[in-house]
């Protein structure tokens, strides 16, 4: 049996998934958004705009959307199960949480004396269920396993709960054969060495965000020091032109580099936009950036197109094929 | 009048009669949810509640104050379903057990932000179940002491309760003198206020229930039957007697219009495993027999459970709320 890829449908081949956007989010709820009196939830207008924009990706030659939201920041299966069906675009959802900040009290102050936060074990035993059991549609039931481990720890620093989280989700990564993806946007190569010594192979792991912030130079040196330990790039901000971020200019020029200096399996791109937020800014991107601003501007920048093609569809496919346990 | 919401639409306090002040249908920490060990079948939550209701009912209760705030599993019309069907009166709660168990959303809020959630749940509703709160729940954090975002909870809860007329209850009387300060700084009378879980294990030693009583609040002996002689106490179980005797100074010293009395049980508990053989009726099946034993008279019993509560709620009302039902 050739590879599978955990979708909201079910497993599919790693083969069909096509062009694939690592990191986008479909809905995204800020926690406890979902209980303000000022916002509405009105899903079958959250289906309109969603599906339409998976119709956009779709008809851009895009495959599959990753949302890499989490568990706990909007997710909702029976949505996500519903647009893949109508829009024929294959959609992995993930499991995983960060950082601390988005948590639930259950996790930082149990009903235990003392409130002693949760350690990496008991999250790797969350998000490994999620990820071998199926992902909770929460005090209902289980449904599909998670595609992906994701997490992510604060920007001003990572804390002791972000630590834990981040190893969790490493050890759950290690135990269900999904991949884990993470931002770590304070001290990133750290974050990467903690993951790794959770025993977690570097080609399991995605380190994302790397082109938020940060001028070409300085986003230069990380990708490269990511890319020498093994672990997947994530380019996830394509098109975004954020103050302090670098353009996609210096994306492009980051791109070239690393695939010069033969790295060029290891590179993921991704718009990293949000289809419907609720309790935070909407962000102006489309899922479709990639292919229709970026790709041009790599091929102009001399990538041919069996470089392209690797980047957009085989990195992907065989990042999110589930390794055999 | 005063009109008191309970989640199928608003009473009189005069209806209210006997009532536990401080109960939960069921209780969650925010993101239990995510934990299936938890998960109960629709059918098991029914099954757990229904009995005990029916049997607060057949005891002579009356109503039920549900003290689960915003995030910790509060859910309104399941509540809605459940008054309709046993005839007990369910108020439900708008606020928060603590800043421990406000989600992201809420722990960034303004005061501001705040009171308008609370306002809205008072007076236009909860979600989309069309049921309103009729009381407002605030608490301190783990560690005993009020931090800013327990503070802007408490702040935003004063404010709303001034604004409605609904009164306001206490996840902890610790760190009274800071709460009082804040309380009184926003202009609330402390007589809409319940400073509950005096009464439990954990905070022995830590409640200034004189500087409480003094500024005009209440105490709340509301964990009843969190003791440690059951098989299995929580961390917060104190002796029977002991709590028993802790409320009997306050009813010896004339001071029974001071306090109100609850047990604090849940149902059906959502995150955690619940306290076995703890339950609201522990009320009537230990305490007021308990009372009666040491020679407490029925007019004592139903000032605890009937006349306190309805004072509690009917307190300086605002005029607003008051000419609304004439
Ligand atoms: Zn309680």
């Amino acid at each position: 049996m050739s590879a599978q890829v955990n979708t909201v449908l079910g497993p599919i081949g790693a083969d069909e998934l096509g062009v694939v956007a690592i990191h986008e989010a479909l809905l995204s709820v800020v926690p406890g958004a979902q209980f303000a009196y000022d916002i509405t939830i009105d899903r079958a207008e959250i289906f309109d705009i969603l599906a339409s924009k998976l119709r956009a990706f779709k008809a851009a030659g895009g495959g599959t959307i990753v949302d890499r939201t989490g568990m706990f920041h909007g997710r909702d299966l029976p949505l996500y199960e519903a647009l893949s069906r109508s829009t024929g675009v294959h959609i992995v959802a993930s499991t995983g949480m960060g950082p601390e900040e988005n948590l639930g009290g259950y996790f930082l102050t149990p009903q235990t004396n003392p409130p002693t936060p949760w350690p990496a074990e008991r999250f790797a035993e969350l998000f490994a269920a999620e990820a071998t059991d199926g992902m909770v549609h929460p005090r209902v039931a289980r449904r599909a396993p998670a595609g992906l481990i994701v997490t992510t720890q604060s920007s001003d620093g990572a804390t002791p709960t972000d630590d834990s989280l981040l190893r969790g989700a490493a050890l759950a990564a290690t135990r269900s054969g999904v991949a884990l993806a993470f931002s770590a946007p304070s001290d990133t190569i750290r974050a990467l060495e903690l993951a790794l010594a959770e025993g977690l192979p570097a080609d399991r792991i995605v380190v994302s965000g790397l082109d938020r912030a940060g001028t070409g130079a300085t986003v230069r040196a990380t990708a490269r020091a990511v890319a020498k330990r093994g672990a997947y790039i994530a380019l996830d901000h394509i098109g975004r032109v954020d103050a302090g971020s670098p353009s996609d200019d210096d994306r492009a020029a980051l791109v070239l580099a690393l695939v010069d200096a033969g790295h060029g399996a290891r590179i993921l791109l991704s718009a990293g936009a949000v289809g419907v937020a609720k309790g935070h800014a909407e962000v102006n991107s489309a899922y479709e950036v990639v292919l229709t601003d970026f790709a041009p501007k790599l091929a102009a920048h001399g990538l041919d197109e069996d470089g392209i093609r690797r980047i957009l569809i085989d990195n992907p496919r065989d990042l999110l094929a589930v390794k055999e346990a | 009048m005063t009109r008191v919401n309970t989640v199928l639409g608003p009473i009189a306090a005069q209806q209210l009669g006997f009532t536990s002040i401080h109960e939960h249908i069921g209780y969650g920490m925010p993101g239990s949810e995510l934990d299936t060990r938890w998960w109960k079948t629709p059918e098991q939550r029914y099954e757990e509640t229904i009995p005990k209701l029916r049997a607060f009912a057949e005891h002579g209760g009356q109503t039920f104050v549900d003290a689960t705030g915003i995030c910790n599993g509060r859910d309104i019309d399941y509540y809605q379903s459940i008054a309709e069907k046993t005839g007990v009166n369910i108020i439900a709660a708008t606020g928060f057990v603590g800043g421990d168990t406000a989600l992201k959303h809420f722990a960034e809020a303004s005061v501001e932000y705040l009171t308008d959630q609370f306002v809205h749940e008072l007076t236009v509703g909860i979600g989309t179940s069309g049921g309103k709160a009729g009381i407002i729940k605030v608490g301190v954090s783990r560690g005993f002491k009020l931090t800013a975002l327990d503070l802007r909870i408490y702040r935003a809860a004063a404010r709303a309760s001034l604004a409605t007329g609904a009164p306001i209850i206490t996840h902890l009387a610790v760190d009274a003198a800071t709460a009082i300060e804040a309380l009184q700084d926003e202009g609330l009378p402390l007589t809409r206020v319940l400073f509950g879980h005096a009464d439990d294990g954990v905070s022995q030693g830590k409640v200034d229930e004189e500087g409480i009583v003094s500024a005009g609040g209440r105490i709340g002996f509301d964990t009843f039957g969190y003791d440690l002689e059951l098989p299995d106490p929580p961390f917060w179980g104190r002796h029977r007697d002991e709590r028993f005797q802790h409320l009997m100074r306050y009813l010896r010293s004339g001071q029974a219009d001071k306090v109100l009395v609850a047990a604090d049980a849940n149902c059906s508990p959502l995150g955690w495993p619940g306290v076995k053989g703890h339950t609201i009726n522990y009320l009537f099946e230990q305490l007021i027999p308990d009372l009666r034993q040491d020679g407490v008279d029925d007019a004592t019993i139903d000032q605890l459970f009937i006349g306190n509560v309805a004072d509690f709620f009917t307190t300086s009302t605002p005029d607003t709320l008051n000419s609304e039902g004439k």
